[in-house]
């Protein structure tokens, strides 16, 4: 290992680094808001994506079975429900359970003494793996023999999904708007510095030194202003959150918020290697155009 | 060591600047471009360290079809060439140590190879006692003996100088004329793009002679002035 090298490349990064202050922290501060708006978006998904996962999780499917189902008919279901993959479980509960179980839900309020017979039908309740599967689960149910009606909230489940789906969407949206603004920003910066350099980059073209090499100080220049930015943004977020979250959980009880929907740690990781990528990406395109002209 | 056959150089506004050069320049020549400002001279240096491609014609330096050379390549060529400006083009926040190190460092060098090259250059341009100084802190002279020994110092067989002494009163033209000379009788072959007519009289060396963008003459021992010496040039 040749130190000298190390010292020397290390030493032109700094120079670069400190050479231009101002410019270099209008960077550092767009990249840390950019990355800020990154994370609250990305936690605010994540709890949201939870919260309907959770809602979409107690989701079952309900099939009604006719009253003049025959037991082979039931077993037949039953046989069904067991092969297909995609059901977590499913669940059998004849029509004294049922109304065993609504005498028990509406206990004190409704007299159930008063039936003379039991209106209610024998029914099976099922579980899919997925809440995406939940409409086709019930769709094939639904063509079995035996099997009066399916039900399963379709229109909560429906609309869950939908949202889910626009939220992704919008979500990629406004990804890439942050990445646009923060990549520009570091570009022009990096401009800037290869500006102030361009003695120097006439010199070492001069001299032989190759694309890459001189490319380098300036992309290591972009990936520490991309870091410094997501590291501040991280501590930013980190503080509100340790702020603000038990405050949230106290205002808003009914909406069952986990403490964490993501693993803060993966978050961190994540918006920090997003803020280096941002960096050098932005660095290279900007160095690459001032060694093509 | 240069061979040009046949080399035009058209820019890309339009400009002619060179036609149908032919040019043999042998390892170990001392050779004056000279020509009124505008004739070519730097432009034809720009061919030789491909700062600008040729647009017709055949160039091969120390070996390498510089005009076939891709774009990668530029740098491995520019490696085999020492080159020197009017402006000596130092980085002002460096020493003349750094600013001569820098050369071999940016190139990949390792540092024992700087340690021992460095101090061997600045002794051969005489610069040994000032290498902790900055540019700014020397006189034109020295600051384009610092260039010079940053051109010399990854040991490349050719140096090209465009208007070395153009910024540079009679006596540090002198001086920089003798390290020239210097350099070239230790087997570096000298390339001089110049109108200082002094520098060539005083030189009596092959002297090609440039005007609108071609050869006009080409004299073994010659003098600014076409078959003329300074005196005469003066008393006629």
């Amino acid at each position: 290992m040749d130190w000298g090298k190390v010292k020397f490349f290390l030493g032109e990064v700094l120079r670069n680094f400190s050479r231009n202050t101002g410019m270099q922290l209008t960077a550092i501060g767009t990249v840390a808001i950019t990355i800020v708006l990154l994370g609250l978006f990305l936690f605010v998904r994540g709890a949201l994506a939870d919260l309907g996962a959770r809602l979409l999780d107690e989701i079952q499917v309900s099939a009604y079975l006719r009253t003049d189902s025959t037991a082979q008919q039931v077993a037949a279901i039953e046989h069904f429900l067991a092969r297909d993959p995609r059901v977590a479980s499913a669940q059998f509960v004849s029509k004294k359970q049922a109304l065993a179980d609504l005498r028990e839900r509406t206990k004190g309020t409704i007299d159930t003494a008063l039936l003379t017979e039991n209106p209610l039908p024998d029914k099976f309740r099922i579980k899919t793996r997925l809440p995406d599967d939940v409409p086709a689960v019930a769709a094939s149910v639904r063509r079995l023999s035996g099997v009066d009606n399916v039900v399963y909230g379709q229109k909560t489940v429906q609309r869950l999904l939908q949202l889910g789906a626009v939220l992704r969407r919008i979500g990629i949206g406004v990804i890439a708007v942050f990445f646009a603004v923060a990549g520009i920003i570091i570009a022009n910066t990096i401009r800037l510095t290869v500006f102030a350099r361009r003695r120097e980059i006439a010199i070492m073209q001069l001299v032989g030194a190759t694309n890459t090499y001189i490319r380098l100080p300036f992309i290591c220049e972009g990936l520490l202003a991309g870091v410094i930015g997501a590291l501040l943004a991280v501590a930013l977020l980190a503080g509100a959150r340790a702020a603000l979250w038990p405050r949230l959980l106290e205002a808003l009880p009914w909406a069952q918020l986990t403490l964490m929907p993501v693993d803060p740690r993966v978050l961190a990781g994540e918006l920090v290697a997003v803020g280096a990528a941002i960096g050098v990406v932005a660095s290279w395109i900007s160095v690459g155009r001032h060694l093509r002209t | 060591m240069i061979s040009l056959r046949g080399v035009s150089l058209v820019y890309p506004n339009g400009v002619r600047a060179l036609e149908n050069i032919n040019l043999e320049i042998t390892k170990g020549d001392f050779v004056f471009l000279v020509g009124d400002s505008g004739t070519g001279k730097s432009s034809l240096l720009r061919l030789l360290y491909r700062e600008v491609g040729c647009s017709a014609g055949e160039i091969v330096v120390d070996g390498i079809r510089v005009d076939r050379l891709r774009r990668k390549r530029v740098p491995s060529l520019r490696r085999h060439l020492g080159v020197v400006f009017q402006d000596f083009k130092l980085l002002a926040d460096k020493t003349v140590w750094e600013n001569v190190a820098f050369a071999m460092q940016v190139t990949g060098a390792h540092t024992r190879d700087v340690m021992r090259q460095v101090p061997r250059v600045l002794d051969l341009v005489g610069l040994s006692h000032k290498s902790r100084m900055y540019p700014g802190e020397l006189s034109g002279g020295e600051q384009q003996r610092t260039a010079i020994a940053r051109a010399l110092v990854n040991n490349p067989k050719i140096l090209l100088c465009d208007e070395p002494t153009g910024n540079l009163d009679p006596a540090n033209t002198t001086e920089i004329t003798a390290l020239l000379q210097r350099i070239n009788l230790k087997g570096t072959t000298v390339v001089v793009a110049t109108h200082n007519q002094a520098v060539v009289d005083r030189m009596r060396r092959r002297v090609v002679r440039l005007e609108d963008g071609r050869i006009t003459t080409d004299e073994e021992r010659g003098y600014y002035y076409l078959g003329l010496g300074q005196s005469q040039v003066l008393s006629g």
